[in-house]
């Protein structure tokens, strides 16, 4: 593909995304904001995941520490505008992923699981138990949504306006993509994959591996905070099971495995496979599960490295079939 | 006894019982992950699959014993089937690849249980000699639970000496420490590798008809008791059955003296004990630095 040909891909797509609330109305706008919110969730994952392969099992931690940090600054600061309140669930998500930066930065592989396994269950736990705070069970909900305002420009309604949030929300989470994208092709972000790949080497070559993890890992972590206080602004709710619970940590694991953790665009697909499964399965059957299970099974039996790893065999195969079979034996 | 020590022992003994379930669990768990490096997501599914094996034995056969016996061994052979169907392909591509797939297969057991049993709580009946109380020094204790104390010790000595005094034992110790050099040695791992999946899912099993009785069973049984005995896995160190033995137990009293007295926040006690533990050691209490 050259230049113009992506260009105008590039445009196209933004007039879909411009004009999609009016083709598709208010239910399908709002299906897309879930989409849009937790495809921002995957590729933030994905950056620890797929480009340092360092897999986060409470990565909802900051989905959810962005969503509350939000929600308590709208409940309880007085006059708070919309953006300041969308920065500090960022900031909450930042300050989380710093304090725990120094314990997790000296491990890999299952202790890092397994150590976000449990930070994640203790702020899910605390989160259910501290009421005063919280809410508990029935999180918090019904916390003033500013409008949006350029003071003495514009101010344009939030609350009650899907059309005008769906906007709001196009424009962080793009926002949000374009800087994680950025970010993965900085010099920088190139370290992170010698950091997967041979970590010794990085060290070796005058990189300092624990700092280096500590950046790419504060940087996934305020991302998912992003998207996590777009989610809580846009359900007007954030509440233990829907914003910390282990599902919600488990679903952008599973949406970038489906897409292919090895690619930026990988967990985007995924999100947007497992949206579309979720939005017919529900109109035919209750057995969401059993259908979700079975797809699960099934992408990893067939196409283990996702559906863009999945694309690219098929395309070498279909380019020179040589290739491909030396391929195959190389990952195998 | 006065009533308040009373109170206090027989709260211990009820921890005891619980964590001696969980121990059951996360044995099974360890022993997997120990020797074939799967961290198999759907382990509590097996669990809570043979608690309803146990309810449908007893509603044919209308014996517990029978359901003590069997309801484990299909459990075992349903483990068994899976990780020949569908765990061995997947070796090349990694443990990521493993864990969605035993999610996956978790999923999937769970829409099978709602759709042969449906979504309501099935009692399990004891046989009558389990049931009632017994009276030691004015302590009234149900038997029931002296009985999965007893089951857990006895399942808990069995499986040391199979694998310690047998030559099977020294065949699965080895290959938890040196899969390749066993292999090398002529012996048949993969066909190794599915005995020990059998054994820890029917460890599974065993839990889950001990628990029926107790808690009943319903199709939310693998997430509330399974994530427990994860948890105990995973403080107690991957790969160490001493140290899934004592985090076991101390989340069981934990959990028993936490909501006596702190009911509100006894289950952040145990999650408080594990970032704590993990903190300090983060391959958990006994457990050895990944190669």
């Amino acid at each position: 593909m050259n230049k113009t040909t992506k260009t105008i891909l590039w445009l196209v797509l933004l007039v879909i995304l411009v004009f999609y609330p009016k083709i598709f109305g208010v239910y399908y706008t709002n299906v897309f904001v879930t989409f849009a919110v937790f495809a921002v969730y995957a590729v933030a994952l994905n950056v620890l995941l797929g480009f340092t392969g360092l897999l986060s099992f409470g990565h909802a931690m900051f989905f959810g520490a962005g969503g509350y940090g939000t929600a308590l600054a709208l409940k309880h600061i007085e006059g708070l505008a919309l953006l300041p309140a969308i920065g500090i669930g960022f900031l909450s998500a930042t300050v989380l992923a710093m304090i725990l930066c120094p314990l997790v930065v000296r491990v890999s592989g299952t202790a890092f699981a397994m150590m976000h396994l449990a930070f994640g269950q203790l702020l899910y736990v605390l989160a259910l138990k501290l009421r005063g705070i919280t809410g508990g069970e029935d999180g918090i909900g019904n916390f003033p949504i500013p409008p949006f305002s350029i003071p003495g420009l514009i101010s344009i309604p939030m609350k009650g306006a899907p059309e005008n949030f769906y906007y709001l929300a196009m424009v962080i989470l793009g926002v949000s993509l374009w800087l994680m994208w950025f970010f993965t092709k900085t010099p920088f972000g190139q370290i992170q994959v010698g950091l997967r790949d041979n970590a010794k080497r990085i060290d070796y070559l005058g990189y300092k591996v624990p700092q280096s993890k500590a950046v790419i890992y504060v940087i996934s972590g305020a991302f998912a905070g992003v998207a996590g206080s777009v989610y809580g602004l846009f359900h007007n709710l954030v509440s233990a099971d829907g914003s910390l619970g282990i599902l919600v940590s488990f679903a952008p694991i599973t949406a970038a495995m489906i897409g292919g953790i090895g690619s930026f665009f990988g967990p985007i697909l995924g999100t947007a496979v497992f949206q579309i499964i979720e939005e017919v399965t529900i109109r035919f059957t209750d057995r969401v599960e059993l259908v979700m299970g079975v797809i699960l099974i099934m992408v990893i039996m067939f196409a283990p490295r996702g559906i863009v790893g999945f694309i690219t065999t098929m395309k070498q195969r279909w380019q020179s079939p040589s290739a491909a079979g030396a391929k195959k034996e190389k990952t195998s | 006894m006065d009533p308040t020590t009373s109170m206090y022992v027989a709260q211990g003994i009820h921890g005891i019982a619980y964590g001696m379930i969980l121990f059951l669990i996360a044995s099974g768990l360890n022993i997997i992950f120990g020797m074939m490096g799967i961290l198999n997501m759907a382990h509590a599914s097996f669990f809570m699959l043979a608690g309803y094996f146990c309810y449908q034995v007893i509603a044919i056969t209308g014996s517990f014993w029978a359901a003590l016996f069997l309801a484990p061994v299909f459990g075992a052979g349903a483990g068994i089937l899976m990780e020949r169907i569908f765990l061995r392909k997947l070796h090349a591509f990694g443990h990521l690849g493993e864990l969605i797939l035993t999610v996956g297969i978790g999923q999937v057991i769970l829409a099978f249980v709602k759709i042969f049993w449906g979504t309501e709580s099935l009692p399990v009946q004891v046989p009558p000699i389990l049931e009632g109380m017994v009276n030691f020094g004015g302590l009234e204790y149900p038997i029931y639970r002296l009985f999965v104390i007893g089951l857990a010790l006895v399942v808990l000595v069995f499986m040391s000496l199979l694998l310690y005094k047998t030559r099977l034992g020294k065949i699965v110790r080895a290959a938890v420490s040196d899969r390749d050099m066993v292999n090398a040695l002529g012996i048949n791992i993969p066909v190794v590798f599915m005995f020990v999946f059998g054994i820890g899912t029917w460890l599974a099993g065993v839990a889950g008809v001990a628990i029926a009785p107790i808690l009943t069973v319903f199709p939310g049984l693998a997430d509330q008791v399974g994530m427990d005995a994860f948890i105990v896995v995973v403080t107690g160190g991957f790969g160490s059955l001493a140290g899934s033995f004592i985090v076991a137990i101390i989340f069981g009293l934990l959990s028993s003296y936490g909501v006596q007295f702190l009911s509100q926040l006894a289950p952040v006690l145990m999650v408080a004990f594990m970032a704590i533990v993990l903190a300090i050691r983060p391959n958990g209490l006994m457990g050895v630095e990944e190669k």
